[in-house]
């Protein structure tokens, strides 16, 4: 009889495999290749575009705030990429067939496949950092590079974990690889930030539970609470997340659809 | 669990949400090295079986082990010896074969040296290797199930569980994988296998079990099967005339004849059960006598399709 430790070391090499598997299969596809371009081409187009028409903004937090404003976008194209299909492509392509009558946990599987869409979708951002930074650098010199940018990379790598979560979560939950794809993406760039809009703008709550208002933060570390003027009634109010809140919602988003897929994904049965 | 049995079930029920029970009260034992066919037809229960088996899906009730190991709760144990082939899987097409059962072999916890060397010996088994670096997704769908296959044998299992392991294949294809499965009756590897050819399964089962509604209706070795057979004379006679009611009553009023079934407008076919070749003469003689014009008269061996098609109209019968 193995002991507890043994199962749980054996438990741990069979993720690592389904990790180092699904890396291989997503290095494989086209899709590794438009992510990387797009979080490179993304905060190119900020420094470019001044360079040649306009100027570049005063600050390094400005330049910086405004060029990660879109890795909020890339987060979601690449989650829904790599993390879209993981489970539902397994089903619908019955891939699974072959992979789930084997001797390990399908537990174990899953949380590698999540694992190995959350690598990729991490590097992704890592990339659009480190452009991000090389152009402060270039512009602004090497003592412009501050806390911020560290801070909101923080903030976007942790985003990612439950982004990826949610997407990998209708993967779980979904029949079709292109469905749980396009609902994963639409949910986190459209349905969950309308709520959020109608909850600030027209209730006048602060929606601090919805993980895309919370992504917020990946800006806002760079700048201040503000109220902008506009709008029939004179001023809208608008909200800035609060950084610890925002960090702990992404983290109960992470845990809470990462349970619930891989619980779907161990229910669900292979036809 | 007797260490020869290494394959049981017991009791298994299975239950979808819509109320189907779809396998209801399985139980069977397997020995070492046996070479069992799972027959029945479509919905009978034979691939909810196998999942359960597998570790596809869980059993409302009952038990399914393999090697004293419940498959569900212990799928790691269970498992391990296991090769298996379920229905037609997908492959991941971006990969070589060679990437793809190299994945298998790490988590059937091969070494290195055994899973380069078995990659080489089982592509080459399934007519593969010169594809072993090009990616799957280029393959044909014959060589997309040969792959498959090839997993399935891949670390050197002592037990298989093929469901329908020849489809898709050609004829050829057929052969190979016939062949194959017969040289594992040699090396002493347990093989369970579900097919609807049943050609197949009695050309390499040493015995058959027959699900039917969910339930094992009959177990019997091919060879008893084969005897009973030889008791049973069928007769496919044409007439002249086309066959109406009364002409069908006539035929079973007579006392030479066990069964009669219409298979045409003129065509019928007569069943003997005493395996005696002077009766089918003597049919014939009755159904002449008895004003049938015949056209063709031709007595035939029955098989194991045969025995299966009598078995499932008894059990329909039955109901």
């Amino acid at each position: 009889m193995k002991s507890i430790r043994d199962d749980i070391a054996e438990d741990l090499y069979n993720t690592w495999l389904t990790i180092s598997f699904e890396l291989k299969n997503h290095f494989r596809r086209k899709r590794v290749i438009i992510s990387f371009s797009l979080a490179v081409i993304l905060p190119l187009i900020f420094y470019v575009v001044p360079k040649i028409w306009a100027e570049f903004p005063d600050s390094a937090d400005e330049f910086a705030s405004l060029s990660l404003s879109f890795v909020n976008l890339l987060i979601i194209i690449a989650g829904s990429l790599f993390a879209g299909d993981v489970i539902s492509g397994e089903f619908e392509e019955k891939t699974g067939l072959l992979l789930f009558p084997t001797p390990q946990r399908h537990m174990t599987i899953f949380i590698g496949k999540y694992i190995g869409a959350l690598i990729p979708t991490m590097m992704v951002v890592s990339i659009y950092y480190l452009t991000t930074s090389v152009e402060v650098i270039g512009i602004y010199g090497t003592g412009a590079l501050n806390h911020n940018m560290a801070k909101s990379f923080l903030v976007a790598l942790v985003y990612t974990t439950s982004a990826v979560s949610v997407v990998f979560f209708f993967s779980s939950l979904l029949q079709r690889k292109i469905t749980s794809m396009l609902l994963g993406f639409f949910s986190l760039m459209m349905i969950l930030p309308v709520i959020s809009n109608v909850l600030q703008f027209i209730v006048e709550v602060e929606p601090w539970y919805i993980v895309t208002y919370s992504a917020g933060l990946i800006t806002d570390v760079f700048a201040v609470t503000m109220t902008i003027g506009g709008g029939p009634g004179g001023q809208f109010l608008l909200f800035t997340p609060d950084f610890h809140l925002g960090l702990v919602v992404m983290v109960v988003y992470t845990l809470v659809f990462l349970f619930l897929g891989i619980l779907i994904s161990i229910k669900r049965r292979m036809r | 669990m007797a260490d020869s049995i290494v394959i049981k079930t017991e009791g298994l029920v299975k239950e979808f949400g819509d109320g189907v029970r779809a396998v209801d009260g399985v139980s069977f034992e397997i020995e070492r090295g046996e070479i069992v066919g799972y027959l029945g037809p479509n919905g009978a229960g034979k691939t909810t079986t196998i999942k359960i088996l597998t570790n596809l899906i869980k059993p409302t009730s009952g038990r399914a082990l393999i090697n004293g190991f419940d498959v569900n709760r212990h799928p790691k144990d269970a498992l391990k010896d296991v090769g298996s082939l379920i229905g037609v899987p997908g492959v991941y097409s971006y990969l070589t074969p060679a990437e793809f059962l190299n994945y298998f072999g790490r988590v059937y916890r091969m070494p290195k040296e055994k899973i380069d060397q078995r990659i080489e010996e089982v592509l080459k088994m399934v007519d593969l290797l010169k594809w072993k670096d090009s990616k799957i997704g280029t393959f044909s769908t014959g060589m997309e199930r040969r792959l498959a296959i090839a997993r399935s044998i891949f670390h050197d299992p002592s037990i298989l569980i093929l469901d329908e392991p020849v489809l898709g294949l050609d004829p050829e294809g057929i052969k190979e994988i016939r062949e194959l499965i017969k040289s594992f009756q040699k090396e002493d590897v347990t093989v369970f296998l579900s097919s609807h050819l049943l050609d197949e399964v009695s050309r390499v089962c040493d015995s058959v079990i027959f699900l039917y509604g969910g339930k094992v209706i009959e177990r019997d070795s091919v060879k008893k099967i084969d005897e009973i057979l030889k008791q049973y004379r069928l007769i496919d006679v044409e007439l002249l005339n086309s066959i109406n009611e009364h002409d069908l009553n006539k035929l079973k009023d007579m006392e030479v004849i066990d069964q009669v079934q219409k298979l045409g407008e003129n065509r019928l076919r007569l069943t003997k059960t005493d395996g005696d070749p002077v009766s089918t003469a003597e049919i014939l003689r009755e159904v002449v006598e008895n004003g049938f014009k015949v056209v063709s008269y031709s007595p035939e061996r029955s098989n194991l399709e045969d025995f299966y098609v009598s078995l499932m109209k008894e059990k329909e019968g039955s109901r």
